[in-house]
């Protein structure tokens, strides 16, 4: 960074500051700041700091303000003591002088705080120089943090943020007309077309991709409507977001006539590229099927999901299926083989294949000991002879909430496919069909 | 007369890749993982590019989820379509893609989708069996994207793969009464078939258990890990 810092002891700053001249000094800087104290800053980054002062001082000058100062340096500390404090009406400090430069001038030159001032004083530390040549842990156990930013402003260590970054609008774009009410879809697709490439292009500019883009309607009713078009992941594709416009007027109902369209960007993000290893066969496709699951998410909602277990009782409730966006790890990750060090084949085993809810059954049983157990069952007008069953296992709980009871019988058919049945034991005593085995 | 055969069947291989018998071996495979298995396949795996029908039932899941998980290990993706939604999140691993759709149609759609990608090795959609139409543009997607297609369905005859399999007995570890307690495996027997083919095996696989939080008498409430 380098800065000039114009001083005058004549000139209002803060909201007082005539506009003229921050007009005409904006001119020579991109950034200007307009501090306390009769102090004004120019970002002189990029540009010749001796020229660029000379250029302000005319400025100045023009104006009406002859006895402006201006200091030019690579830091604001040495810009401002420069412009403050030397007789000259200009003084460039030498780029790496900056301590030795500010060094002869009183601390006051600093602005240090009234209880550190005294202090100071009273250990006989007069000088920038002298304060700086200090260690800063001696500073840090006598003065605190007060007394450490004033050491590092004296070592000309000053990282005070002068120029606040600039607010970047949002790419928008807008077309309006006032002869005519458009009615027809496809000549406001047309035109919306046209308008998204221009932000398309802007936000590829920009390196960026957006996430949300508003579509406002001006209405002949000489009202607005605004409709939110969303990503499912951030783009800056044109072919895109006419697919999700496109999607969303196919939904939407206007009360009257369009006489504008204005499109704005409500959000954006970065070009952040996935990491991953390169030597992965699977990394240099993963963009691929994460754009198809894009796609689908997009087309069909939340349809790619990862399982969240609970250890709730029944079984129907441990399960909290969590859409994962671009597909997580089974899109990227590719197992074993990508991640370095394969591991020992998975062998089939026979699972537990849930339906969403309990079906009620018929059931026949028969005793056994001191219960009944299932022998076969009706299930959608066919009955599944039971040649063997396992069982009771009983949960119950659920009396602080809703109650249950249920005992749970393995059932194995006659065609070999092993049931989950079980009765419930509280309220209900039906049978149902819970899953099966595959 | 055996000649212009030969010459016919040359010709219609030539324009007609796709519609070359699997015995032949002309495409590649995914391997299932497990040797008995593959070994009673034309290709030795599950033909890409190509449509294979799953009878339901007798262990199909859980051979075709292990095809799946070893797609993974071997570098590759594997996508699972439970168009029933009947996956129990307890039994199921990250590593395979999983769609829950909430149509049949729906189903299809993220078929195609993930198969036109190319980025899958095995894809499998349990639940919603193509027909008609759906297997030309499944089996021209699963082409395109190279990858091999698997739906557990008794429904089309135009695979090109049919497989079954049926569970014949489990070997039980039984309770001091001599009743039947925890099935420990159980014997399968897999049969493949396509024009010129038809081949089985058997093998055994195991039963995984849910761990019920089992309570003693049925109308005794579970109050275990609440505060007393």
């Amino acid at each position: 960074m380098s800065y000039v810092c114009l001083w005058s002891p004549s000139w209002p700053t803060g909201a007082d500051f005539p506009a003229e001249l921050v007009a005409a000094v904006l001119q020579h800087s991109p950034r200007i700041s307009v501090g306390d104290g009769g102090r004004v800053w120019a970002d002189a980054r990029g540009l010749t700091l001796g020229q660029l002062a000379e250029q302000l001082l005319i400025v100045s000058h023009e104006h009406g303000y002859d006895d402006v100062h201006a200091g030019a340096a690579l830091t604001p500390i040495a810009a401002e003591v420069s412009a403050m404090q030397s007789t000259s009406p200009l003084v460039i400090v030498k780029p790496g002088n900056d301590r030795t430069f500010i060094a002869p001038y009183p601390l006051a030159v600093l602005e240090p705080q009234e209880p550190v001032a005294d202090l100071l004083d009273g250990l006989g530390i007069l000088t920038c120089g002298a304060l700086a040549a200090l260690d800063a842990e001696a500073i840090e156990v006598r003065l605190g943090y007060e007394g450490v930013r004033l050491w590092q402003r004296a070592r000309a260590d000053d990282d005070r943020w002068i120029f606040r970054a600039p607010i970047r609008a949002l790419p928008s774009a807008s077309l309006e007309w006032v002869e005519y009410g458009l009615k027809d879809p496809e000549r406001l697709l047309f035109v919306i077309n046209s308008l998204v490439g221009a932000i398309c292009t802007s936000l590829i500019e920009r390196g960026e991709r957006a996430k949300e883009i508003a579509l406002v309607f001006s209405l002949g009713n000489r009202t607005q409507r605004t409709h939110l078009v969303r990503s499912s992941r951030p783009s800056s594709e044109q072919k895109r977001w006419m697919r999700l416009i496109r999607e969303a007027l196919d939904t939407l109902t206007l009360p009257d006539a369009v006489t504008g369209v204005a499109l704005r960007v409500e959000s954006v993000t970065g070009n952040d590229g996935a990491q991953g290893d390169l030597f992965d066969r699977g990394f240099a496709s993963a963009h691929i099927v994460e754009d198809a699951i894009i796609e689908l998410t997009d087309d069909l909602g939340d349809v790619v999901v990862v399982p969240q277990n609970s250890a709730h009782p029944l079984v129907e409730e441990q399960t909290n299926w969590i859409p994962t966006m671009g597909g997580g790890r089974s899109a990227m990750g590719l197992g074993p083989a990508a991640g370095g060090g394969r591991r020992a084949a998975e062998h089939p085993s026979l699972t537990l294949q849930l339906l969403p809810t309990p079906k009620v059954v018929t059931v026949t049983t028969e005793s056994r000991r001191d219960h009944e157990v299932p022998t076969r069952y009706l299930d959608e007008n066919e009955w599944h002879d039971i040649i063997e069953a396992a069982g009771p296992d009983r949960v119950s709980g659920g009396q602080w909430s809703a109650s249950y009871a249920r005992e749970y019988f393995r059932c194995v058919r006659e065609d070999g496919t092993m049931v989950w049945l079980f009765r419930g034991a509280s309220q209900s005593s039906d049978w149902f069909l819970h899953g099966w085995w595959d | 007369m055996s000649t212009s055969i030969a010459a016919l069947r040359a010709l219609i291989e030539q324009r007609f890749p796709d519609a070359t018998p699997l015995t032949q071996r002309t495409t590649e495979q995914v391997e299932t993982g497990i040797s008995a298995l593959d070994g009673i396949l034309p290709n030795g795996g599950l033909p890409r590019g190509r449509f294979s029908a799953w009878a339901p039932f007798g262990a199909a899941t859980a051979i075709l989820r292990a095809a799946c998980d070893s797609a993974v290990d071997k570098g590759e993706r594997a996508a699972w379509i439970d168009s029933d939604n009947i996956v129990a999140g307890a039994f199921w691993t990250d590593t395979v893609l999983l769609v829950r759709p909430k149509s049949r149609i729906h189903a299809l759609r993220a078929a195609e989708e993930l198969l036109r990608s190319g980025g899958f090795a095995l894809l499998v959609i349990a639940g919603a069996g193509p027909q008609g139409t759906e297997v030309k543009r499944l089996t021209s997607a699963a082409h395109i994207g190279g990858a091999a297609l698997v739906a557990i369905t008794s429904g089309p005859a135009s695979a090109s793969l049919r497989l079954e399999s049926r569970l014949l007995r489990y070997r039980w570890r039984r309770t001091p009464f001599g009743d039947p307690a925890i099935a420990q495996d159980a014997t399968v027997r897999v049969r493949a078939r396509t024009p010129g083919w038809n081949r089985h095996a058997d093998f055994s696989i195991p039963v995984r258990h849910h761990e019920l939080r089992l309570s003693l008498e049925s109308e005794l409430a579970d109050r275990r890990g609440l505060p007393r």
